[in-house]
């Protein structure tokens, strides 16, 4: 479990932990891969032992996801860290001079931990998941010089073509679900009959995407406008290894029909594949349509119904390529350029480091006793055992034949020419990240055989006509390669091969420009319901405007009312109270004001007047007084 | 219809008519004189109602002061004589009207009045007399003694009014 | 209903009118003393009545008919007192001109 742990959380963690301190680089990346390459011995010899470790983790009701770290899935692991802790090691040397060099880490960081899940994934969705992330990663990755002018269409144009390709691992996986009831790869490579065809047809169509087998070959070469440390890790062992990583997988379950049809394609992209890289004048591109080329006879060797052929020789090829990759890398630092032309003579400046290439190419072309030598030979007895024998036979031989070929012509074009005398830079990362990766392509070799007994896998009897085949192939081609220009080699395929063997236009014409022109209809579309939506908004918006603005001028109009009321009410008032209230009061002052006056004229002083009002109240008090008996 | 009743009613009249010969006639001292005999024939009503000492008493000091009132008519009066002819009243309609009510609601008490059974029997003048000096001094000592003191102090008064002070100019 | 008794207080209500009317009516303070002399006059008139008619054996009621003829004695003199004071002060008697109480 912490092996597990380890194997998947280190990268991821210290990619994160790139982006949030953006320092100390070189150690956070070290420990990420150390770390992880300790986590996938530690899967390794675990399994070895004779245990699978196995996790499981709650995420859909009835789906969750599975991590198998079984025999096969360990070695792949094993392989995935081995190969990026190089990788990453070269990476910091050659990246030293770059700005953007958190993003670079910590996107590599995350790829391996995308990958090591692809790898260790026990069920379907999780391995979905992570096929997606691996391609996602690839994107960024492309393009990481985005400024430059070009990248950034080949980054998109290369995950355009690779997703294409995905549907069929999605329809292919959902069969297989569907078919087995369940998610967990083991349970569902049981499947039989026509799900397990269809399932098989559709993997294969997904391997063809991610590992640029015919006619999905191109975004390959695209891809190698990346960073050379992109391209010796993402594009030569783990990315495109995917596609042939799930065939061999699937292997069990591959029916008859499903086997020759992946024979057949990975033939033709052996050979097709081989001619153009032959015909290429970059070298990385070369590089980029050899891998192309391996992977298809490592489809061969599925296609013939032994797996465990291809997946050594995709252990094998992973070492080599990528340590050519980092040759490459080296010379292109030195030159500022992969042109073959610009690099005429790049090898001899360097000489240890074309050592290092030289071993690993002819490791690639089948050169007993390096590790190449093993698998190829593995492949070529597994054509010759397989019942499409007579189809896949010549498809091997000529692909070792070009192989040999094309990486002669490297190592000629590499090697003939001048020399510089200037100083050459010190480059002690690089040549270590490189030197590491040449000497597991050369001594591999003889691990093979415990590998095939951890393996449980059946290689096919090595018949003694086998190994002279692949050594007369691949002698034959380097001779060739080395001696002979390629364009008389190629004679009238030279110019399709320089093409790209493009049909129809190509992918651009059949996906990329289709793709494009639905992008813009649909982006129209969606503009137009958003000008009507606005144009809607904007009526309601102006109508419910109008509407406050007329109820405002009523409230207006109504208030204005009411204060005319109350003015009203108020000089009512002001006339009541003057007309009414003042003119009572007034009126009763004067009224008690006269009969003041009145009242006064009885005191007129005269004598007379005053007996006669004394006679007046004496007769009032009188007639009270004779009354009140009756009254009281 | 006894004699008293005739004398009374003769006397009665003439009493009313002398009063109102008092206001008639323009001459002063025949004002006083008609009163005078007014005065009179009211002490000869006292009389002829069995109440002897009133009755005299009332002739004399009328005839007294009836005597007083001619001299002080003449004196103050502008035309003692009455030859001027002068109308000396005012508020004449106001004056007949008091006259008239209190007449009419004496007389309506008079006549409407249940006054109850007559008294028969008199005492003799004498016992009256004795009576009356008995009720004086005893009763109405009190009520005596007020009246003398008001009389006395009445006395003074009028006398210090009417003399004439010193310091004022004389008129 | 005595006859006698009814002759004599209508004689006296009769008096009482006429020196009503002349108290009243009379602009001499001297005439003014006469009206007032009759009215007392009347009052007596009816004491004596009614002493005689209803209730003889009462002294008191000669008692105040005394009383008042001592009161007509006093008012008179103070009157007449008045009089003659005034007569000096003003040259006349005549109740017209005696406006000094006027409020």
């Amino acid at each position: 479990m912490t092996m597990l742990a380890l194997t998947l959380l280190a990268p991821l963690l210290a990619a994160g932990a790139i982006l949030a301190l953006r320092r100390a680089l070189g150690l956070l990346v070290l420990t990420g891969a150390g770390l992880g390459l300790i986590g996938a011995a530690g899967l390794f010899l675990g399994a070895a032992g004779g245990d699978p470790v196995t996790a499981t983790l709650p995420f859909l009701p009835s789906f969750p996801v599975l991590l198998l770290a079984s025999p096969l899935t360990a070695t792949l692991s094993l392989m995935v860290a081995t190969v990026a802790a190089m990788v990453l090691v070269y990476g910091i040397g050659y990246m030293a001079k770059d700005p953007e060099r958190p993003r670079f880490f910590a996107t590599m960081l995350f790829f391996i931990a995308a990958m090591q899940l692809l790898v260790l994934a026990g069920d379907w969705i999780t391995l979905l998941a992570a096929w997606e992330m691996i391609g996602f990663s690839s994107y960024l990755l492309i393009g990481f010089w985005h400024s430059r002018a070009g990248v950034a269409e080949a980054a998109t144009r290369a995950f355009l073509y690779t997703r294409s390709a995905d549907l069929g691992l999605y329809i292919g996986a959902f069969v297989l679900i569907g078919a087995a009831g369940t998610s967990e790869i083991s349970a569902t490579l049981n499947t039989t009959g026509t799900p397990a065809l269809i399932a098989g047809l559709l993997l294969l169509i997904a391997a063809m995407g991610k590992s640029a087998q015919v006619p999905l070959q191109d975004w390959l070469m695209r891809a190698m406008a990346g960073p050379t440390p992109v391209s010796a890790l993402l594009h030569s062992a783990t990315l495109v290894a995917a596609g042939a990583i799930l065939l061999i997988r699937s292997a069990p379950m591959l029916p008859g029909g499903a086997l020759l049809a992946i024979g057949l394609v990975g033939g033709a992209t052996a050979v097709i594949a081989g001619l153009i890289a032959l015909a290429e004048r970059d070298l990385k591109r070369l590089l980029a349509a050899s891998t192309a080329s391996q992977y298809g006879l490592m489809l061969v060797a599925v296609g013939a119904g032994a797996p465990v052929a291809a997946l050594l020789h995709l252990i094998a090829h992973a070492a080599i390529k990528s340590s050519l990759f980092l040759g490459a890398g080296i010379f292109q630092h030195d030159r500022d350029s992969t042109d073959l032309a610009a690099l005429a003579g790049a090898g001899r400046a360097r000489p240890g480091i074309f050592a290092g290439f030289a071993i690993a190419a002819l490791a690639l072309a089948g050169i007993p006793p390096l590790a190449g030598f093993y698998s190829k030979d593995a492949i070529i007895a597994a054509a010759l055992q397989s019942p499409a024998a007579p189809w896949l036979l010549p498809l091997t031989l000529a692909g070792s034949l070009l192989t040999g070929a094309y990486m002669g012509r490297a190592m000629r074009a590499l090697w003939s020419g001048p020399a510089p005398q200037s100083a050459r830079s010190r480059i002690p990362l690089m040549a270590a990240g490189m030197m590491v990766l040449v000497l597991l392509a050369a001594g591999m070799g003889p691990g093979f055989a415990t590998l095939e007994h951890l393996l449980d896998g059946a290689l096919p009897e090595a018949a003694p006509i086998v190994p002279i085949l692949g050594l007369v192939a691949g002698v034959s081609g380097l001779a060739l390669g080395w001696l002979i220009a390629p364009a008389r080699l190629l004679g009238p395929l030279m110019g399709p091969a320089q093409n790209g063997f493009r049909i129809a236009g190509g992918m651009d014409g059949l996906v990329a420009r289709p793709a494009r022109a639905i992008a813009s209809a649909c982006a129209a579309f969606e503009a137009r319901l958003l000008a009507a939506q606005i144009g809607m908004i904007r009526g309601i918006g102006l109508g419910i405007a109008r509407l406050v603005e007329r109820s405002d001028a009523a409230l207006y109009a109504f208030s204005l009312w009411i204060g005319r009321q109350n003015l009203h009410l108020g000089n009512r008032a002001r006339w009541t109270d003057t007309n009414r209230i003042d003119a009572a009061i007034f009126g009763l002052v004067a009224r008690v004001i006269a009969a003041g006056g009145r009242a006064r004229r009885l005191q007129s002083g005269f004598i007379h007047r005053e007996l006669a009002l004394t006679f007046a109240g004496i007769a009032l008090v009188t007639g009270v007084l004779l009354a009140a008996p009756y009254f009281l | 219809m006894s004699a008293q009743l005739i004398f009374l009613a003769f006397f009665g009249a003439a009493a009313v008519w002398f009063g109102v010969v008092v206001f008639r006639t323009h001459s002063m001292v025949r004002s006083a004189i008609a009163l005078l005999f007014s005065q009179t024939a009211v002490g000869v009503m006292f009389l002829l109602m069995q109440a002897e000492f009133l009755g005299v008493l009332q002739i004399m000091m009328m005839a007294t002061e009836m005597s007083v009132m001619a001299i002080f008519m003449v004196m103050f009066m502008m035309d003692p004589g009455g030859m001027g002819a002068m109308e000396m009243t005012h508020q004449k309609r106001l004056s007949l009207w008091a006259g008239g009510i209190g007449l009419v609601a004496a007389l309506a008490v008079i006549w409407l009045a249940d006054w109850g059974p007559a008294a028969m029997v008199i005492p003799a003048a004498a016992e009256q007399t004795a009576d009356l000096g008995r009720e004086l001094l005893g009763r109405s000592m009190f009520i005596f003694q007020s009246a003398g003191l008001t009389i006395l102090t009445a006395m003074v008064a009028a006398t210090m009014v009417a003399i004439a002070p010193e310091t004022e100019h004389a008129p | 209903m005595i006859p006698e008794l009814i002759i004599a207080l209508s004689a006296g209500a009769a008096m009482f009118g006429v020196g009503l009317y002349g108290a009243l009516s009379q602009t001499n303070l001297v005439m003014i003393i006469m009206g007032v002399e009759l009215i007392l006059a009347a009052a007596l008139v009816n004491i004596v009545a009614f002493w005689r008619y209803l209730h003889p054996d009462e002294p008191a009621a000669q008692m105040f008919v005394l009383i008042v003829m001592a009161v007509m004695a006093v008012e008179m003199a103070v009157g007449f007192g008045i009089a003659i004071a005034r007569f000096r002060s003003r040259g006349s008697v005549e109740m017209e001109e005696a406006r000094e109480l006027k409020g």
